[in-house]
């Protein structure tokens, strides 16, 4: 007994299914942020792998060694921290909608729980900057 | 329309695997990403505060530390697995349902498993470990 | 002053002569600020045409039946106002990625056989005799899944849900909300007997969070939210070292 057999017994003509429009995105603001939200992980891939790649080349000996200062690479690090910082407000907003917990049998409002990961970004970010620009010279 | 045949249905643990890579890739990039963008990709190169990767020196001493290993391993590997789940949804949101198959999934996670191989590789290799 | 009017545009689809759906267009008096665009399909077709096709029932938010495309946004037309969309035209579509029966009347197969597949109703290992009394629930128990009851199965946000146009073969915003609120509730012991569905490869995985199924939802039910945190236990109640007991 298969939903086919079930509905071509009790509707006796076809059906028209009109296809999904490759442009669906653009239909809605909503659905175009949504895809811009999923188009981030392409540029913040990219500076990653630029990182690894700063990593291999400081190996490669003192000689060769410059650091990063052209501005094609600051313009690209600017470009990326946008898409950055548009996917950790999303991602850490929609982790306030995700997670649920009870302190007390009462749930948490998931205002605390954004406020919370706002929270941690703000201190991790602290801490890693403190290092990283403590530790030069 | 699809026919339902209601065969047994099973939990898809490798979804369900994959799934919890992306959510937790996505958390370390959203927490840990923006600010080395910041300071390595922009304040940096202008100039404006001294950082560790501006001179050798300091940069391949930090880099020998086995707790900056382990965190740049973290740091560079974990949010793969969230790109690759992304930007094969994408592409299924962009009319390729082909990037559902088991071989996009294999191609998609694998990239990241060998980035993660990779970026073991490159800190193992670039700076001997030294607690210094 | 001249009588107000208002233009509609429906669907109009006859499987029996059609090859493909088109829009009609109705110039209609606007004669009462309450008017609603369900009023509008019914002046049409008491006054105009009778044989436009459409579903509808309670007239008040509670049946689900009058679901359609009202200018490219699913809604209940019962609860769409004319005056707001007056002086600007209305085009009404049936619900979108459904397969169109008649007119602005989809089939809801696909959709009710989804709904039955992850067993909308409380299921015991071992049901009480009667003479047990109730199974007693405090409100705080209520709290945990009185948001994922209000679901009056009117599929807005199947037709909002861009996973579901793309694949059907996914389960989609309702039932897996509805599955969730069985398996929130006190009194429910049936989460192992949904886990096959909801946790199925066209289950919860498909769904990217694009969200609108909880934006164009007329009874808050936040389908969205329900489906990330079926995620989360599911990934948990396996990841943890014992979580899949029961």
């Amino acid at each position: 007994m298969s939903a086919e057999t079930e509905t071509s017994s009790r509707v006796a003509t076809r059906t028209y299914k009109p296809a999904m429009p490759a442009g669906w995105w653009l239909r809605k603001g909503h659905y175009f942020w949504y895809m811009v939200r999923e188009f981030t992980a392409l540029p913040l891939a990219l500076w990653l792998l630029w990182l690894l790649y700063e990593i291999q080349r400081a190996g490669r000996g003192p000689s060769g060694y410059y650091p990063p200062s052209s501005t094609p690479f600051v313009v690209f690090s600017v470009i990326c921290l946008l898409f950055a910082l548009y996917h950790s407000i999303t991602f850490l907003r929609l982790a306030g909608v995700i997670l649920h917990f009870k302190v007390m049998d009462k749930p948490v409002p998931s205002g605390l729980v954004v406020a919370s990961q706002f929270g941690a970004w703000l201190v991790a970010s602290i801490v890693i900057g403190a290092v990283l620009i403590g530790f030069g010279r | 329309m699809s026919a339902k045949p209601k065969a047994v249905q099973k939990p898809a643990l490798a979804h369900l695997f994959w799934w919890f890579m992306f959510s937790q890739g996505g958390l370390f990039a959203a927490v840990l990403l923006p600010v080395h963008i910041v300071v390595q990709g922009i304040l940096g190169p202008l100039g404006i505060v001294p950082v560790v990767d501006r001179h050798y020196d300091t940069w391949i001493s930090i880099l020998g530390n086995p707790i900056v290993k382990l965190y740049l391993l973290v740091l560079i590997s974990l949010p793969f697995f969230h790109f690759a789940h992304r930007l094969r949804y994408l592409l299924v949101d962009l009319g390729v349902p082909a990037a559902k198959t088991v071989p996009a999934q294999a191609g998609f996670y694998g990239a990241a498993v060998v980035v993660t191989l990779l970026t073991i590789y490159v800190l193992f290799t670039t700076a001997p470990i030294s607690l210094g | 002053m001249a009588e107000k009017r208002i233009t509609v545009r429906a669907t109009r689809f006859d499987p029996a002569k059609d090859s493909e759906p088109r829009l009609q267009s109705y110039d209609i008096p606007f004669s009462d600020d309450s008017m609603v665009v369900l009023d509008a399909l019914n002046y049409i077709k008491s006054h105009v045409d009778g044989s436009l096709s459409y579903r509808w029932s309670c007239r008040m938010g509670i049946c689900g039946s009058c679901g359609m495309t009202v200018n490219g946004t699913p809604k209940l037309t019962c609860s769409a106002f004319l005056r707001d969309y007056w002086p600007g035209s209305i085009t009404i579509t049936p619900l979108n990625n459904f397969p169109i029966v008649r007119d602005l009347v989809v089939d809801m197969e696909d959709f009710m056989e989804k709904l039955k597949s992850i067993k909308p109703w409380i299921i015991r290992k071992q049901e009480m005799p009667l003479g047990a009394g109730e199974h007693r629930q405090t409100m705080e128990q209520i709290d945990d899944f009185r948001q994922f009851s209000q679901c009056i199965n009117c599929m807005l946000c199947y037709a909002a849900c861009p996973v579901y146009g793309l694949d059907d073969k996914f389960l989609g915003p309702a039932a897996i909300a509805l599955a969730r609120r069985y398996n929130l509730d006190s009194r429910d012991q049936g989460t192992k007997e949904r886990l096959p569905v909801i946790a199925h490869s066209d289950g919860v995985w498909e769904c990217s969070f694009v969200g609108e199924c909880s934006v164009v939802c007329p009874k808050g039910v936040d389908p969205a939210k329900a489906i990330q945190q079926t995620k989360l236990d599911t990934s948990v109640r396996f990841i943890l070292p014992y979580g899949n007991r029961e």
